[in-house]
């Protein structure tokens, strides 16, 4: 593991050699100007979730573990990690790494950061990620051990999105002033918020590892994708997140800008209420997916870049089973199952959606379901309405919503349980059989017992219907043309694993 | 005068308490924004605990009184997305929202008002018809369409100025623009409807009849009468501008209070929208109390007692 | 002949308005194909193009839905908004606004003061959280624009029936027994109603706008009603590629609030005799 992790790094590090070595390229490009949608809501790594944060404090902290672009778990602040027991797990810490005010990265951060996170009274939003953590302990300077309640497989999933804080700093200056000025170790240092127009990095010259390849990068708030879009075309910044396929087409021509397209771990599908005609008919949840023209979508309307997928997950996630048969695409398949059921069919289906979602699929969606015979119409409400409806259970929540399913940690146990186990709000399904094997899968280390268990699910899936898998997802970024950036199944957004070609 | 005054400020207050209260239970028909805030994989446990960490679980009107008693102590709390104070929020946007402001209401009288003038004095000529048309137009599109199209033209396709953002005078022009057009059709009719009315004022017949240029009248008397009505008018579309401006500031990334106000709103981050809605209610009051005053500074026969 | 080119060219903006309005009746007879049929191998197609049994005659927009269908049928969610939203609130604040000021005490008091707090809360902010809590839809949008619109109206119609009030044969009225009632709608509404269509002349193509940007912002009508805000605002993400599925909801609300903006300052000309 460890020879593979070397040569993993000594790759980044000649990449970075071949784009960072050359003068001219350097001085061509003193500052990297970055569109995201919103500001960051906080830069401390800890009290929020929240994607354009995200994009941001992570290249100012380092995690315990992160994944390389192809989303292989590889070693960050941790060099190694051994299994002691069920519940326990050691990690060797690099020794190298400093903090930027100076001080030394050391174990005590490490339990710190821990610590802090699982504190209740602490309130962070991310709790839930890391609550299976119940002790953490500092064995050496270098040496941190974990115990989990009870033996929980996607820890080390989990963990990537854990950023290491400084004990020290956090505790003298309070979590306020944390928030206003955040300090780590990663490759670029926090240089100024002026909140509301842009956050200004600059360069961690002294950085153990890959260093930035730009003195400067700036994350400006850009919330119309039209101007994004405008943006970036006019050369006024050099990469844009969340654009959609259609907009990408209209790179192709650009003079300076292109698109960079990636697919992720991110899975698009549609939940069936199950407890509610007509979908408390098999029947007509077999007919909504025969009825689904996943490949029309695609070719269609995403560009083609998306990829169907018959099982509730996508090939970036520990879970994913090769060679799962979903009920294919059949119209007539559809009508003449819904003829079979009778006027129950026609029960009329309200799908939930939110304006961040394609308004594209949803009608699409809409029109392929209506020509199968069912009645459905659709229901935009904003997005926190839409958040709470969609967890409120059986009883309350729609007939058919769409969503985009990302745990951010690309296992399986973050995507099926959540949707599927009968404890979660999101979960509009009764199936005691699923609900154990979720279970089961949840309680084991061993990654074999655990295919076995989400093989059956995805069977279960494709032939009981709860929700409809559509598409693995791809993120779509734009991008100025001297830009080389690989898009990560993950959607993170590490400035120094970019270059910048003249 | 002070009798009145202390009536309009009484007044004033109960309408502040009043735009309060309404903001603060309408917006909690929402619900709260625990739901916003978790990953996705956050269960309904990890959910409740949030939201009794962020004490949205006690009963509204607890909730109610504690803000008030915080509006007391003139704290206006913390936003529970961002996590800093409001007053930082508002006073980091507050420099761009004046900007902006400013800078329409340049372009909107700069050019409105010149164009009532036009329309009141020489009502027939093809000039006149064609400022009129131009002022409608200009009030008839949606800045989100207006606003994009100027962005391509003048600075994908010419590369003239900045398509967004802040950064320099350059920045300002096209928000400014888009956002001025909408008010100049408002100021040039009232300039227009002002002047008619003073010109059939008897002083004014009386001028014309004695041979005083229409230039010279304008400047001497008229300026002056027919600002009364501009001046109110401009006092509320100031107060318009300072959170309306909400397409123009999300279309050209412009970090103004509207902005962050639609976006707070859609977080459900109640405690923005409470601080910028109150300040917007202060805005407003103080502006109308203002323009009552002056009022009677500009044309001394209006006694107060007599505004409402 | 040149003097019935003259009243022709004076009389445009209403025969806008009334091409709107026939659209807008007629819709499902007067569009080829229905708004909302997809054709998704279409996608985009530049006017006068066909694919399959699809004729696009103006093009297609993102769903290859025909454009001119889904623009003739959204100009009846423009003219509902619009009218619907003025009528009642126009209606709400008149009744208000005239009670107040002839109620005088208590009653009075209490409605300027909700007036008060109404107008100083910048109307969109107020529409967009109403929106946010009672959903998207056609319905709500317009009892949201009313909710947020009808201060204006109640000021004029109060500053309006407190002149008229004291006049002889209002009095005359009251001394020979008239209701309440009788005396607000037979001898009071008579004498504003013309300030107060003032007004409505003028909100009328706000709220077309209004619509329009809530759509932009995601809080319109449902989709995939056909609504020109909405297409508006999808389309505007096309425009270097696809000009046409923007252009032409774009230019049908320029040319409708225009001529509603024409014809408003046409009726006030009217209505106001100090503008003769």
């Amino acid at each position: 593991m460890i020879g593979k992790l070397r040569s993993v790094r000594l790759a980044l590090a000649a990449a970075a050699f071949i784009g960072l070595g050359l003068p001219q390229a350097h001085a061509a490009k003193d500052s990297l100007v970055v569109d995201l949608v919103n500001e960051p809501s906080s830069l401390d790594p800890q009290v929020q979730w929240n994607p354009d944060s995200y994009y941001v404090y992570r290249n100012i902290f380092d995690n315990l573990v992160t994944r390389d672009d192809k989303g292989a778990i590889v070693p960050q602040v941790a060099t190694s990690w051994r299994q002691i027991s069920d519940t326990e797990i050691e990690f060797d810490l690099r020794g190298d790494i400093v903090f930027h005010d100076g001080s030394k990265l050391t174990a005590d951060d490490v339990v710190f950061s821990v610590k802090r996170i699982t504190d209740r009274a602490f309130a962070s939003p991310q709790l839930g990620q890391f609550d299976k953590i119940v002790d953490a302990a500092a064995l050496s300077p270098t040496k941190v051990k974990l115990v989990t309640a009870g033996p929980y497989p996607a820890l080390l999933a989990q963990l990537v999105k854990l950023s290491i804080v400084p004990k020290a700093v956090v505790e003298a200056v309070g979590k306020d002033a944390f928030n206003l000025k955040p300090i780590g170790s990663g490759p670029y240092k926090f240089e100024a918020w002026q909140r509301g127009v842009q956050v200004t990095l600059t360069r961690n010259d002294a950085y153990w590892g890959t260093k930035g390849p730009f003195p400067s990068v700036v994350f400006r708030a850009v919330p119309d994708g039209a101007t994004r879009l405008a943006n970036l075309q006019a050369g006024s910044s050099d990469l844009i997140v969340t654009i959609d396929a259609d907009q990408a087409a209209q790179l192709k021509n650009a003079p300076r800008a292109k698109a960079l397209i990636g697919l992720t771990e991110r899975v698009a599908y549609l939940r069936l209420n199950t407890t509610k005609p007509p979908f408390d008919n098999p029947k007509a949840r077999l007919a909504a997916a025969h009825a689904i023209d996943k490949a029309g979508l695609i070719e269609g309307i995403l560009g083609g870049h998306d990829k169907p997928v018959p099982e509730l997950l996508t090939p970036a996630i520990f879970g994913w089973v090769d060679g799962i048969q979903a009920p294919a695409y059949d119209l007539a398949k559809a009508k003449a199952l819904l003829a079979e059921i009778g006027p129950a069919a026609k029960a009329e289906i309200d799908l939930a959606t939110a304006p961040v979602f394609d308004q594209r699929i949803v009608q699409a969606v809409q029109q392929m379901m209506t020509d199968a015979g069912f009645n459905v119409k659709i229901a935009m409400s904003d997005m926190a309405s839409y958040l709470r409806r969609a967890q409120a259970g059986p009883e309350a929540t729609s007939l058919l919503s769409f969503g985009r399913w990302s745990c951010a940690c690309q296992d399986a146990d973050g995507v099926l349980f959540p949707l599927l186990h009968k404890s979660s709000g999101w979960s509009a399904y009764r199936n005691p059989k699923v609900d154990t094997l979720l279970e089961e899968a949840r309680a084991t280390l061993d990654a074999n017992k655990r295919l076995a268990a989400y093989k059956q699910v995805h069977e279960i899936v494709a032939t009981d219907v709860p929700v409809v898998p559509l598409y693995q997802a791809v993120v779509i970024y734009g991008a100025a043309k001297n830009l080389e950036f690989t898009p990560t199944p993950n959607e993170s957004m590490f400035i120094n694993r970019m270059s910048w070609k003249d | 005068m002070p009798g009145f005054l202390l009536r309009r400020l009484g007044q004033a207050g109960v309408t502040i308490l009043g735009v309060v209260t309404l903001i603060f239970f309408v917006q909690r028909l929402t619900g709260d924004p625990t739901y916003l805030l978790v990953p996705e994989t956050a269960t309904q446990a990890d959910i409740d605990a949030l939201r009794t960490a962020l004490g949205f679980d006690r009963p509204l009107f607890v909730q109610y009184l504690d803000f008030l008693a915080e509006l007391l102590r003139f704290d206006l709390g913390q936003s529970v997305v961002q996590r800093v104070p409001v007053t930082t929020i508002i006073a980091s946007r507050m420099p761009y929202t004046l900007m902006l402001a400013a800078g329409a209401l340049v372009v909107a009288c700069g050019i409105g008002i010149p164009i009532g003038v036009l329309l009141a004095l020489y009502r027939e000529t093809l000039l006149a018809k064609f400022a009129a048309g131009l002022v409608l137009s200009a009030q008839s599109m949606p800045t989100f369409w207006s606003g994009i199209l100027m962005i391509l033209v003048f600075s994908v396709l010419l590369g003239w100025l900045p398509p967004s953002s802040t950064g320099g005078f350059s920045n300002l022009i096209m928000p400014s623009v888009a956002l001025g057009l909408l008010s100049m059709a408002t100021f040039a009719r009232i300039t227009r409807a002002a002047l008619l009315d003073e010109l059939s004022k008897d002083y004014a017949r009386t001028a014309r009849s004695r041979g005083v240029g229409t230039g010279r009248m304008l400047f001497r008397h008229l300026a002056r009468n027919a600002s009364i009505p501009l001046i109110t008018v401009a006092a509320l579309e100031i107060s318009n501008l300072l959170a309306g401006a909400v397409i123009v500031e999300t279309v050209f990334a412009w970090p103004g209070l509207g902005q962050v106000t639609v976006q707070a709103i859609l977080a459900r981050d109640f405690m923005i929208v409470q601080g910028v809605v109150l300040l917007g209610a202060f805005v407003t009051v103080f502006l109308n109390l203002l323009s009552d005053i002056l009022y009677s500074v500009v044309d001394p026969r209006i006694v107060l007692e007599k505004a409402r | 002949m040149m003097r019935a080119a003259k009243t022709a060219l004076r009389w445009w903006p209403l025969a806008i308005l009334a091409l709107a309005v026939l659209a807008a009746v007629f819709a499902p007879w007067l569009a080829p194909y229905d708004p909302n049929q997809q054709n998704l191998l279409g996608r985009l197609r530049p006017p006068g193009t066909t694919s399959r049994s699809f004729h696009y005659l103006l093009g297609s927009d993102e769903l290859g839905r025909d454009l001119l269908s889904r623009a003739i049928h959204g100009a009846r969610v423009s003219l509902v908004v619009a009218f619907a939203s003025v009528v009642l609130s126009g209606t709400l604040g008149t009744a208000l606004g005239m009670i107040a000021a002839y109620r005088r005490g208590w009653i009075e008091m209490i409605v300027m003061r909700v007036v008060d707090v109404f107008l100083s809360i910048p109307a969109v902010l107020l529409a967009i959280i109403t929106v946010a809590v009672l959903g998207p839809s056609l319905l709500n949008v317009i009892l949201v624009l009313a909710l947020t619109r009808w201060p204006r109206y109640a000021r004029v119609a109060y500053g309006q029936t407190l002149s008229v009030v004291n006049m002889p044969y209002v009095k005359l009225a009251a001394l020979m027994g008239a209701g309440a009632w009788r005396i607000l709608l037979r001898h009071i509404l008579p004498n504003i109603v013309g300030a107060v269509s003032v007004v409505a002349t003028l909100e009328f193509g706000l709220m077309i706008l209004f619509e329009a940007g809530l759509s932009f912002l995601g809080l319109g009508v449902q989709p995939p009603t056909a609504s020109w805000g909405a297409m508006l605002s999808t389309g505007r993400n096309y425009v270097s590629t696809a000009w046409w599925v923007a252009t032409l909801p774009g230019f049908c609300l320029f040319v409708l609030v225009l001529a509603v903006n024409l014809t408003g300052d046409a009726v006030r000309d009217r209505l106001d005799p100090r503008l003769r």
